[in-house]
């Protein structure tokens, strides 16, 4: 049928699949005409595993979550996802893993009600099943006596809740978030995150991607990909054990922006950028006495509050990489 | 394939396109409006020119032609001036469309049997009113020459006065109703405008919204997906058709002469070429602005070029093969000649083998490209 | 007003990057024009018509040939049995069958009245009705004609006398549809983009939702829609000057009126479109729904009931009333006027005034409308 979605051919083989094993990802490709969005890169990860996905925009992060989904076929290479080929059962991957997007995945001219039984309908939820679900997922979303309401009309935090709802009403063992924090204010992201540690501890494996470096610590395992690349995979702590040595300081200072530029300058600073309002650099082996940050600043007129050797972050690490990569973050 | 799917889709479509208020009104009354502009106004036959009649010979005779002229329905005294001042003023001023003039000395020259002539100004600034009303005029000079100047008997003994008479019938619609075959057209028209509009600016939506993907994560395939964005649009479209055809047929008392069957699978092809059209649409265009735009650039050629307004045969050459590539033209004659005259089938299979080539083409091609879209 | 301008200038660079709009605006008006330009054409010539010739004389020749001659007939085939009449017009081969009986030719000599039959597909009523009215005209001419060359041969003085017409056009000398569409052609086009764009650009910021933005901020409501309608209003004037500068150049339309009129009137034409744009912005709730209420709003009144290309004489009351509500059928009279005729504000007086009327209707109606929550 010229409208079918399977490949004949499997791409992964299933003898690179442990049952423990939700996704394994090997070699996968996806190039749009030249460019390579997504140029070989592979993963595993385990079940129960919150695992976090991490990269700057149109690194191929999106790219990569829509093969892993079946909803675009990778070029080259492939993946395993619960066990199905993306390449040759895309049905089976989609009917058995759940998705929510930065844009919450609901349709904002429908209720709530409509949207939750849009959504039973499509994963074929019996009418049993479906009522037994309504109710749980209006509970959690705090949604009770809103049904009617259009979705359009509630505000972020309950759509977020009431989008993660909707991709798991199903039940499925593997749930797919986008940026799913997008937009949510912290308090908000907090009480999602205890709702995803809930889910991960009755065994739901979770694949997050995120540009809040904050949240990345609450993951498992990380991947970081970059320009199509992993160049990153571990747990948080590996990730930044390559940091472990090197000397990171945190410094407050009026004109942040200008200071940092400033700073890039200094050939003891390996690599800089903003952290909020603050400016992180780092110095690599060196000492922090053995470049003199303060007086550096001092005499280009900064005004410099607070200077401060920091533990490394993600976020650290992460910039680290990027810059060796040869990019800016 | 599942059917649950494609209801849900379906049922979806429907509830996102009721709740959006100024839609449902839009659906049900654009197509009487435009049934109600179309027929009343391309379908008006063209009478009661406003003229102004010059009369510089005052005789019998003279007012024998005014009368001629006003009697038949298609001219309108309005102003009787009585200098060619007077004439220019009221064409200048739009008070008359038509001037006719007497000449001084007509009667003399009818009573001798001399030749006499009128002169028949016609504002052309109104090009329609202009040739038509050149046209009746000639036909009522005509007849008036025949009435003021007795034929010459030309052979002896000879006691009919010879001459050709013509008998016209005019057959199918008689009354020559130009309502007769606009309401038809509309049928097809309706179609056009609402499934290609509908179609393109609902998918484009889901596009500008971000929507689609958030489908294509889910189990729905592609095929259902298709199926259930086009079939509430085949309904819309179905409905609209009712309404235009009883409308039609009980308000405006148009007579339907023609099978059912032939209107709806003539239709049915014309939907689907339509559907493929509005597809292919929503591929160009990244906002719904822009696919109306597009709508708009193709709507209009269509009404020109298809013989929905003017008259195919009064094209000019150039243009003639450019109408061959136009949908609606096959659809017209498929419509309008089983309407008006029970054409079937067989009588029309040209038209029909052409909208079975251009539904599969234009489907087809709408359909692939959609697909292979979707996959990227 | 500085504010007003800031806000235009945003929505000119808008229009400016969206290369689909500049040809939307731009080109697309300039191909609609050559089209029809050059595919109206009302002149119902060249009628598709079979001849049944049951006489085969020189004389059904010759009448066949009269009509053939005139251009309003154009004879495609010629049948060989009567059977074959109904299968031509149920399959629209032709939309008319002349039909000479035997003995057409006899009659005609011998000086008796010979009869024709012209059948004629009322199914297209325009060709019907003046192919009947040619049909029995060139029938009379022909006749007369034979008559008098009978007459000729026999050596007998005939009153050659008959009554002919002949036929003047004015303001419209070679009967060019461009020239009396052009002026037409402005008044379409203006209102189908003016008030299309209009409609859009205000419901457009209203689903995204940067409406809200706009409207927290320090400007008012109506310095907001007066400086996104801006921009549209230069892009109108450059588009009269444009259609007008082609019809001028290359279809070689005369102006014969004042430029200064057609400015004025060209100015309170836009507004009134703009105006129209608003109106709808307003209500539309949806930019689905703003385009289709403005396609309805713009498009069909001005294709249908502004005098464009169907004359407004000949309709019914009820939507000549109509007619009046749109500005289109005004403007339509002015601009012919000034193209074709030269007449001016003595002429032109009340359908500017309506105009002017119109425009201050128009914007009293939508700054209400825009005062109002959204």
């Amino acid at each position: 049928m010229p409208w079918s979605d399977n490949r004949p051919a499997a791409c992964v083989p299933e003898s690179l699949v442990h049952s423990d094993d939700a996704i394994v990802v090997s070699g996968m490709r996806k190039k749009f005409g030249d460019f390579a969005a997504v140029d070989g890169i592979d993963l595993t990860v385990k079940r129960g595993e919150i695992f976090g996905f991490l990269g700057p925009n149109g690194s191929g992060k999106t790219t990569t979550i829509r093969m892993l989904c079946g909803v675009i076929e990778p070029t080259g290479g492939g993946a395993r996802v619960m066990g199905y080929d993306v390449c040759s059962e895309a049905e089976k991957v989609r009917a058995n893993i759940g998705y929510m997007s930065q844009k919450f995945s609901l349709f904002q001219d429908l209720t709530v009600d409509e949207n939750l039984k849009f959504y039973g309908g499509i994963y074929g939820l019996s009418s049993e099943k479906l009522a037994e679900r309504r109710e749980y997922i209006l509970d959690m979303a705090d949604l009770r006596g809103r049904e009617k309401e259009l979705t359009g009309n509630l505000s972020v935090g309950w759509k977020q809740r009431l989008a993660l709802g909707c991709a798991t009403i199903h039940e499925p063992k593997l749930i797919f978030l986008d940026e799913p924090t997008s937009g949510v204010d912290p308090t908000a992201r907090r009480q999602f995150w205890e709702l995803l540690y809930e889910l991960a501890s009755g065994g739901v494996t979770l694949f997050v991607t995120t540009h809040y470096m904050d949240e990345a610590t609450h993951c498992n395992r990380l991947a970081f990909i970059y320009r199509g690349r992993i160049v990153a995979e571990g747990t948080p702590q590996e990730v930044k054990a390559d940091l472990s040595a090197d000397t990171i300081l945190q410094i407050s200072v009026d004109r942040g922006e200008e200071a940092l530029a400033a700073l890039e300058d200094m050939p003891a600073v390996q690599e800089g950028y903003m952290q909020g309002s603050l400016v992180h650099v780092n110095l690599g082996r060196r000492s922090p006495s053995e470049a003199d940050i303060e007086g550096y600043l001092r005499s280009r007129g900064f005004a410099v509050t607070s200077i401060e050797p920091v533990e490394p972050t993600l976020e650290d690490a992460f910039v680290h990489l990027v810059t060796q990569q040869g990019g800016r973050a | 394939m599942s059917f649950r799917r494609i209801w849900l889709l379906v049922w979806k479509e429907f509830t996102q396109l009721l709740r959006d208020r100024s839609m449902i009104p839009l659906i049900f009354i654009m197509p009487v409006i435009q049934l109600v502009l179309f027929g009343y106004v391309i379908g008006t036959d063209v009478k009661d020119l406003r003229t102004a009649f010059l009369d510089q010979d005052g005789t019998t005779a003279s007012q024998q032609v005014v009368d001629g002229f006003t009697s038949s329905g298609y001219f309108v005294s309005v102003a009787r001036p009585t200098n060619d001042a007077g004439v220019r003023r009221a064409l200048d001023g739009n008070v008359a469309q038509v001037a006719i003039i007497i000449p001084r000395g007509f009667a003399d020259q009818v009573s001798k049997g001399q030749a006499a002539q009128l002169s028949v100004i016609v504002d052309g600034s109104d090009a329609k009113t202009a040739s038509v009303a050149q046209g009746y005029a000639g036909s009522i000079v005509a007849n008036l020459s025949g009435k003021l100047y007795p034929r010459p008997a030309t052979k002896p003994g000879a006691t009919t006065p010879g001459g050709v008479d013509a008998r016209v019938r005019v057959l199918f619609n008689p009354t020559m109703r130009a309502v007769n075959t606009m309401v038809p057209a509309l049928l097809a028209f309706i179609l056009m405008m609402s499934t290609q509009n509908l179609i393109s600016q609902s998918i484009v939506k889901e596009r500008e919204r971000g929507t689609l993907e958030q489908l294509f994560v889910t189990p729905i395939g592609r095929a259902e997906y298709l199926i259930g964005k086009l079939l509430p649009y085949v309904a819309v479209a179905i409905i609209q058709i009712l309404i235009v055809f009883t409308v039609g047929t009980l308000w405006f008392k148009v007579p339907f002469s023609g099978s059912v069957a032939v209107l709806g699978i003539g239709l049915a092809l014309f939907m689907i070429t339509m559907l493929g059209q509005g597809m292919l649409i929503s591929l160009m265009s990244r906002t719904r602005y822009q696919a109306q735009q597009a709508n708009v650039f193709l709507m209009v050629p269509s009404m020109m070029l298809s013989g929905f307004v003017f008259p195919l045969s009064s094209m000019p050459a150039l243009l003639i093969p450019l109408t061959y590539l136009i949908p609606l033209r096959y659809i017209l004659v498929i419509v309008r000649s089983n309407f008006v005259k029970g054409s079937g089938f067989i009588d029309l299979w040209p038209q029909f083998l052409a909208m079975i080539i251009f539904s599969v083409a234009i489907f087809g091609l709408g359909l692939t490209r959609f697909q292979k879209r979707l996959s990227d | 007003m500085r504010r007003i301008l800031a806000i235009a200038r945003k929505e000119f660079l808008h229009i400016i990057r969206d290369k689909r709009t500049l040809v939307a605006v731009l080109v697309i008006p300039l191909l609609q024009l050559f089209l029809f330009a050059y595919a109206v054409s009302f002149d119902v010539k060249d009628i598709p018509t079979a001849v049944l010739d049951q006489d085969h004389s020189a004389y059904s020749r010759q009448y066949v040939n009269t009509l053939q001659q005139s251009n309003y007939f154009k004879i495609t085939q010629n049948l060989t049995a009567p059977g074959q009449i109904d299968g031509v017009f149920d399959r629209s081969e032709d939309s008319a069958v002349v039909v000479l009986p035997p003995g057409f030719g006899d009659a005609v000599a011998a000086g008796r009245t010979a009869s024709v039959q012209v059948l004629i597909d009322g199914a297209e009523p325009n060709s019907a009705q003046l192919g009947q009215a040619y049909a029995t005209g060139l029938s009379r001419v022909y006749g007369f004609r034979v008559a008098v060359e009978q007459a000729d041969a026999k050596g007998r003085s005939t009153s050659s006398g008959g009554l002919s017409m002949l036929a003047r056009v004015w303001y419209n000398p070679e009967g060019s549809s461009s020239a009396y569409l052009v002026p037409g052609l402005i008044v379409l086009l203006l209102t189908i983009t003016t008030v299309q764009q209009t409609a859009n650009t205000l419901v457009r910021e209203k689903e995204q939702g940067t409406y809200e933005q706009l409207v927290v901020s320090p400007i008012r409501r109506i310095e907001l829609m007066i400086g996104k309608v801006m921009p549209w209003a230069a892009i109108a004037a450059l588009q009269v000057v444009v259609i007008s500068g082609i019809g001028l150049l290359v279809f070689r339309i005369p102006f014969r009126g004042s430029v200064l009129l057609f400015a004025v009137s060209s100015i309170l034409f836009v507004v009134c479109a703009l105006g129209l744009g608003l109106v709808v912005s307003a209500r539309a709730s949806s930019i689905e729904t703003a385009n289709q209420m403005a396609m309805m709003i713009s498009f069909l009144p001005a294709f249908m009931l502004s005098g464009f290309v169907f004359p407004l004489s000949s309709i019914p009351p009820v939507l000549q009333f109509v007619s009046y509500l749109f500005p289109g059928r005004y403007f339509m009279v002015i601009t012919r006027t000034i193209f074709l005729k030269g007449g001016g504000l003595e002429v032109l007086w009340p359908e500017i005034a309506s105009l002017a009327v119109y425009a201050v209707a128009m914007l009293v109606l939508s700054s209400l409308l825009y005062r109002e929550r959204a």
